[in-house]
């Protein structure tokens, strides 16, 4: 085989896809081999067959057993290694077919045996494994968030974390630099600013602007708003129609902005917008196109009459085609807010306005502003395909377009909850704020803030060096809570408050502190609140049926929203839509909406499983779906209005339901201007089946574009080509007919027939229809997306132990290992017995052992 | 008390002029240089200066992933009345100003996509038993250990992602005398931050005062870090190593910026360099190239840094010009359609360094092209090979620029892929060359040779 050892990932791991079958076959099976029959290096069976090959007289593929493996199965390298001999020699892929085969007993006796190691090995070497872990940058934004009560979002600040076996929260990948530690610092010192007050409240601004009154042109007209006198306010190029501002089409001179301002003071603003949207139907925008095309169909029969009748024929034709493409039903129209503080830009919110025009609303939202010259943005959102605009009529006005009416927009803050804050208050308490002796005071601040910061109870010794840190700061500092603020940095630059600290190795059980801490982190990537740390102080933590309840607390709460977001994200992969998103030349109908509405989509569907406690096999089909209105045009559900996400039920033929059906899915495997059976078998294989087919092998190569003899060759016919070949057919025959039972939605998610090969991919009328029959590994014949979905169901144990082993390593933030098979089947037998829920899973992993061990 | 123990009394001053003097020359070339905002990802027509702020020996180091298409890559003939080949026929405008180093790789590199852990180290990776990743110290680690202490930066990390990546999937190139991995920035916006803005602070005296609290803080947080430490396993103290040594370094960087405080950031208008592409928009990624070299440059000219590593594309990842997938193109097995895609790739890349190069050489620097004292490393640490097999050896290498540092190019200068000099004797010759006072480097059995 040589070239699969040099594959991709020299320390990638490899451990899923094999495990499941040799962990069911040999786990358990027989005591351990003693020290007096350790066999010697190379091992009997690999100089029978493997040495020959791979050793002093020949190294094909760069690997020599000899030298590259040794005994020492507790190296990680080493193991990595010899988990690739197994794979092999499991997979039959070594000896190669030419040479001589083992017969089966001594494959199996030899592999039991290196299976029995690495077991061992793991188990040995979990002693020294990693524990504590850094917060990843999304639990630390929470985790300020909750500490301080302010918006704070560092995320601008901070580098993004690298994934480890598939999840973000993984202690062994989350180093730390001096450059974190750098950044720790100052966002510690900035949260604290923004956190805490001095002084009089600061004088509240309510600005209202009316777009309507700049339509003097770009840049001509400007309004007065307290001391700030040259406020540039642009209605745009539009209509003004009954004081509101009506925007159709989007184009930079159409934009509604005021900008060239300054806030009085740094802080929380509300953005507030009147406004209402008019969605036309597609007889009145067939109307106002009409005479467009009239026109154009006139002219062109005056300048050359013999061609009248191809013209009509054309005319007619389009008409038809605007009757009857999907493309042309308009949803409300939609707004992008974009602030610009100090020449920067940036997004804050993009919203479909959904008030009809006799009832407009106010919208509004918060933003933070800062006292640098600033501006808002307003920007008709609506994506309208450059293909639906026929060249007669495109850019411009009088066609009827999703119609965006804005009356005003205002500016109001800076929003305090009170004075001093909440967030003030959650450093300082007013207790604390009584007490008269500056030392004294910090000294009380710091045993409240503490204990909070660091998620457990804190000595009187770690107390007094922060209350003498503030004494050496105090004289130089500007004032007491300068000083103070010093002493709280500190604090949240500590490794107690940065790591998830589970001291002490040679302790079996988690203390309470530190299980509500793995709890919190583990269901809302946040630190425990009040509810849980009094469980842990009361010591009632320590019992299943206290632990229990506190899961469903932590689960009812809208803070589990984290838990969605970061569990099902990672595990579905759907970090990745937008990464490499349908080519807009034969996609036009994806957009920005679309793209958030399919994150959205997947996001809402494991939420309405979690919360609803749904059987877990509707991840595998459903029968129904969770969409928006924008979802609904595009997978042609009728009757979903709004941009809420919300339970549809399928009728029958509308062929969707199941993670398999998501547009994120669908988009996230393929090739962005065709789809990939490879990259959706092996999405299917992997997350849905638990299998890891590893990575490609060298020396393999794209598939052809074209295949010879064949004129309109289908995806599917070419990589049938590519799988003639042995070395490719030994994997892809597992891979490649999952994805086939896909071939019906093509790389944007939309269903389709047939594989369209006319201009810009449009399905012509010879093309060839979709063949999405498909043969599974063990021989079963599936047809579609149907056949799949019933194939996957009857294999609802090995989903339920992919999924068990997923949400097993996000609990425990660390790769699972050979040795937690038998948890794996535990979860699976108690998934079975005791109801197929989310629930019941997460009950199952935090009452286990590993999850109440360090 | 404020030391300034690297200092000696007639530099500040000498510099401080200096530096105002090149802000004065730098604000108004890029203010009317660059195209109109809303043109974003429109190419920068960025232009370089006239002159640079003064003389210095400098390196650069850019890596490329996933290899290159080797066959149209290698010139056919060696020595120097090569021909350029097909690919470096993009940099024929300098063609006396770089030399073609063919056949090379480090002995221990472990191939795949693990190229950039090693590619400025060398280093065996699983070299200690029973760890599972160990590096050690970068080339250009090396160097600004010797000169980084005569600019504000002693060096400066980029990548297209920011971080450090995992083990075997470096995102920096850079690893310090720990071999703990340096984390590179990927926004330009950022990097123009730490380069040109500012420090936000009233006075003098308040930033002293700043800095000063800042290291009661960090001694606080290392007494505790200290503490924790013997209350924990092998494993976890590992663990928490990174973070005593991370404190550490900022401790060193903080007394730095307290010898900087009386000399100011460079003044640099950025508002219209296109700070705002983005390296994982393939649409970006060419502008997103170019601002990247852009501010490397304007780090250099204005001696911000004298150091630079630059990680184009991290490895399995990266996309070509026209945003085609350059990780899939790298397993072409021979497939002559995917190559073709793949020299598309190098010639976009070099095309990209062409800009650069030409920047430099058009700087001038005391009578002479600023390129003559930058010296430029550019490579992978894969090659994809005839097969699209993922090997370390037989890698792309350049190495341009340099001339007043003792670099004479226009040659080819041919290895035997099989038996080879490491690929280390090239980095220690760019080290010492560019100032770098040190008896080795890694596993160099000596310096570059071959009359480069």
């Amino acid at each position: 085989m040589g070239a699969g050892f040099h594959s991709c990932g020299v320390i990638g791991n490899r451990l899923n896809g094999w495990w499941l079958v040799l962990g069911i076959l040999f786990l358990g099976t027989g005591c351990r081999i003693t020290a007096a029959s350790v066999p010697p290096h190379p091992h009997p069976f690999l100089v029978e067959h493997c040495v020959g090959c791979h050793g002093p007289e020949k190294q094909k593929g760069d690997f020599r057993i000899d030298t590259q493996l040794s005994l020492a199965f507790t190296n990680r390298l080493t193991a990595e290694r010899w988990k690739e001999v197994l794979n092999v020699i499991n997979g039959h892929e070594m000896p190669p077919p030419k040479e001589p085969q083992p017969s089966p007993a001594a494959a199996a006796a030899f592999v039991e045996w290196l299976t029995q190691e690495l077991t061992q090995a793991e188990i040995d070497r979990r002693a020294t494994e990693v524990t504590q872990r850094r917060l990843n940058r999304d639990e630390y934004n929470r985790t300020l968030r909750a500490l301080l009560r302010i918006p704070f979002d560092a995320g601008q600040l901070l580098p993004a974390d690298p994934p480890s076996g598939g999840f973000d929260n993984n202690g062994a990948g989350l180093t730390l630099s001096p450059l974190h530690l750098e950044l720790y610092y100052s966002a510690a010192r900035m949260a604290l600013d923004r956190a805490m007050v001095s002084g009089a409240a600061p004088e509240r601004i309510r600005w209202r602007f009316d777009p309507e009154e700049g339509s003097a042109g770009m840049d001509r007209y400007r309004v007065a708003r307290g001391d700030q006198k040259q406020i540039l306010l642009n209605g745009g190029r539009n209509r003004f129609t009954n004081g509101f501002t009506v925007l159709t089409i989007a184009g930079w001179d159409r934009n509604v902005d005021f900008r060239n301002f300054k806030v009085p003071v740094e802080g929380e603003y509300v953005i507030r917008m009147r406004a209402a949207g008019v969605v036309p139907d597609r007889a009145a925008f067939i109307e106002s196109v009409r005479p467009f095309l009239e026109k154009e169909r006139d002219e062109e029969i005056a300048r050359n009459p013999k061609g009248r009748r191809g013209r009509e024929e054309y005319f007619t034709n389009l008409l038809e085609h605007l009757r009857t493409e999907a493309m042309y039903d308009f949803g409300p129209p939609r707004v992008k807010v974009t602030q610009h503080l100090g020449g920067q830009p940036r997004v804050l919110r993009e919203m479909d306005v959904e008030a009809p025009l006799d009832a407009p609303r106010e919208i509004e939202f918060t933003a933070r502003f800062t006292t640098k010259s600033a501006g808002l943005t307003f920007e008709y959102a609506y994506s309208i395909p450059k293909v639906l605009e026929n060249h007669a009529w495109q850019g411009k006005d009088g066609v009827r377009r999703p119609e965006l009416w804005i009356d005003w927009i205002e500016i109001e803050g800076p929003i305090e909850e009170g004075w001093p804050p909440p967030s003030h208050r959650a450093v300082i308490s007013a207790a604390a704020e009584a007490i008269p002796g500056e030392r004294d005071r910090a000294a009380v601040v710091l045993r409240d803030f503490m204990p909070r910061a660091w998620r457990r109870p804190v000595t009187d010794d770690e107390v007094a060096s922060k209350l003498a840190l503030y004494d050496r700061l105090r004289p130089a500092a500007v004032d007491f809570q300068d000083a103070l603020k010093g002493a709280l940095t500190a604090v949240l630059t500590s490794p107690h408050f940065l790591y998830l600290v589970e001291p002490s190795a040679a302790a079996t059980r988690l203390d309470a502190w530190a299980l509500a801490s793995r709890l919190s982190y583990f269901l809302w990537s946040a630190p425990p609140d009040e509810g849980l740390v009094a469980a842990a102080r009361s010591g009632a933590l320590a019992s299943d049926a206290v632990l229990s309840e506190q899961v469903d607390r932590l689960l009812a709460d809208p803070r589990s929203e984290a838990f969605v977001r970061n569990f099902a994200g990672q595990w579905l992969g759907l970090r990745q839509v937008g990464a490499n998103p349908p080519a807009p030349d034969l996609y036009p109908h994806y957009d920005r909406h679309l793209e958030l509405s399919m994150v959205a989509e997947s996001e809402a569907f494991f939420a309405e499983v979690l919360r609803g406690d749904l059987d877990v096999r509707s991840f595998l089909r459903s029968d129904f779906v969770v969409i928006n209105e924008r979802l609904g045009r595009f997978y042609g559900i009728p009757g979903v209005r709004g941009d809420r996400f919300r339970r549809v039920a399928l009728a029958a033929g509308q062929r969707r339901g199941g993670l398999a059906t998501q547009g994120s899915v669908l988009t996230i495997t393929s090739n962005g201007t065709r789809t990939s059976p490879v990259k959706r078998g092996v999405w299917v294989l992997k997350t849905l089946l638990g299998q890891d087919p590893g990575l490609p092998v060298a020396n393999v190569g794209e598939i052809a574009p074209k295949v010879p003899g064949i004129d309109k060759a289908t995806v599917r016919q070419r990589l049938q080509i590519h799988r003639e070949l042995p070395a490719c057919a030994r994997c892809h025959d597992r891979i490649d007919p999952l994805g086939f039972a896909l071939e019906n939605f093509d790389a944007s998610g939309a269903w389709r027939d047939r594989e369209g090969h006319g201009y810009k991919g449009r399905i012509e009328r010879n093309d060839p229809v979709i063949d999405a029959s498909a043969k599974l590994p063990d021989g079963t014949e599936v047809r579609g997306i149907e056949g799949l979905q019933e194939a996957l169901v009857a294999r609802e144990e090995l989903f339920l132990r992919a999924l068990s082993e997923r949400l097993y390593t996000y609990a425990l933030g660390r790769e699972l290992g050979l040795s937690d098979a038998p948890r794996m089947r535990d979860a699976v037998a108690t998934l079975q017995r005791d109801g197929r829920t989310l629930r019941r899973l997460i009950h199952h992993i935090v009452l286990s052992d590993a999850f109440r061990q360090p | 008390m404020i030391p300034f123990p690297h200092l000696n009394l007639g530099r500040p001053l000498s510099r401080r002029a200096l530096l105002r003097g090149a802000g004065a020359a730098l604000a108004l070339p890029l203010l009317d240089a660059m195209v109109p905002v809303c043109l974003r990802a429109a190419p920068s027509t960025f232009t370089p200066l006239a002159k640079s702020g003064g003389a210095h020996p400098r390196a650069v180091f850019c890596y490329v992933p996933n290899g290159v298409n080797i066959l149209d890559w290698v010139p056919a003939a060696a020595g120097r009345e090569y021909a350029l080949s097909p690919t470096l026929e993009v940099l024929k405008g300098h063609r006396e100003r770089f030399t073609v180093l063919s056949g090379l790789g480090h002995p221990h590199a472990k191939g795949g996509h693990s190229g950039a852990d090693t590619w400025l180290t060398g280093a065996d990776l699983g070299a200690v038993p029973g760890k599972e990743y160990t590096n050690t110290i970068s080339a250009d680690q090396v160097l600004a250990e010797s000169v980084g202490r005569h600019t504000r930066l002693p060096s400066l990390e980029l990548s297209d992602q920011s971080g450090t990546g995992t083990a075997g999937h470096s995102h920096t190139l850079a690893f310090d005398r720990n071999g703990t991995p340096l984390p590179a920035e990927d926004s330009p916006r950022r990097v123009f931050e730490r380069l040109f803005v500012p420090e936000d602070a009233t006075s003098r005296a308040a930033i002293l005062r700043r800095y000063a609290e800042k290291r009661s803080i960090l001694d606080e947080v290392l007494g505790e870090a200290k503490a924790l430490h013997g209350r924990l396993g092998n494993a976890d103290q590992a663990k928490l190593d990174e973070y005593l040594s991370s404190v550490r370094e900022t401790e060193r960087r903080v007394r730095r910026l307290e010898e900087w405080v009386d000399i100011p950031k460079p003044v640099v208008d950025g508002s219209r360099l296109q700070l705002d592409m983005q390296p994982g928009n393939a649409h970006d990624r060419p502008m997103w190239i170019d601002v990247m070299l852009e501010l490397t440059y304007l780090a250099l000219v204005t001696d911000t840094t004298r150091v630079v590593t630059f990680e184009w594309s991290r490895e399995a990842g990266g996309y070509g010009g026209g945003g085609e997938n350059h990780h899939e193109l790298s397993h072409h097995g021979g497939d002559k359609a995917m190559l073709t895609k793949l020299s598309g790739i190098d010639r976009f890349h070099l095309g990209r360094l062409e800009r650069f190069l030409s920047f430099l050489q058009s700087t001038d620097e005391a009578g002479r092209p600023m390129l003559d004292q930058t010296v430029v490393v550019f490579g992978s640490g894969m090659n994809s090979g005839e097969g699209g097999d993922h090997s370390p050896r037989n890698l792309p290498l350049l190495v341009a620029g340099g001339a007043g540092l003792g670099f004479r190019h226009g040659q080819h200068l041919a290895h035997d892929p099989k038996n080879h000099p490491p690929l280390a004797n090239v980095l220690l010759s760019v080290v010492r060359r560019a100032g770098g006072e040190v008896p080795g480097f890694s596993d160099a059995t000596g310096e570059i040779g071959g009359g480069v």
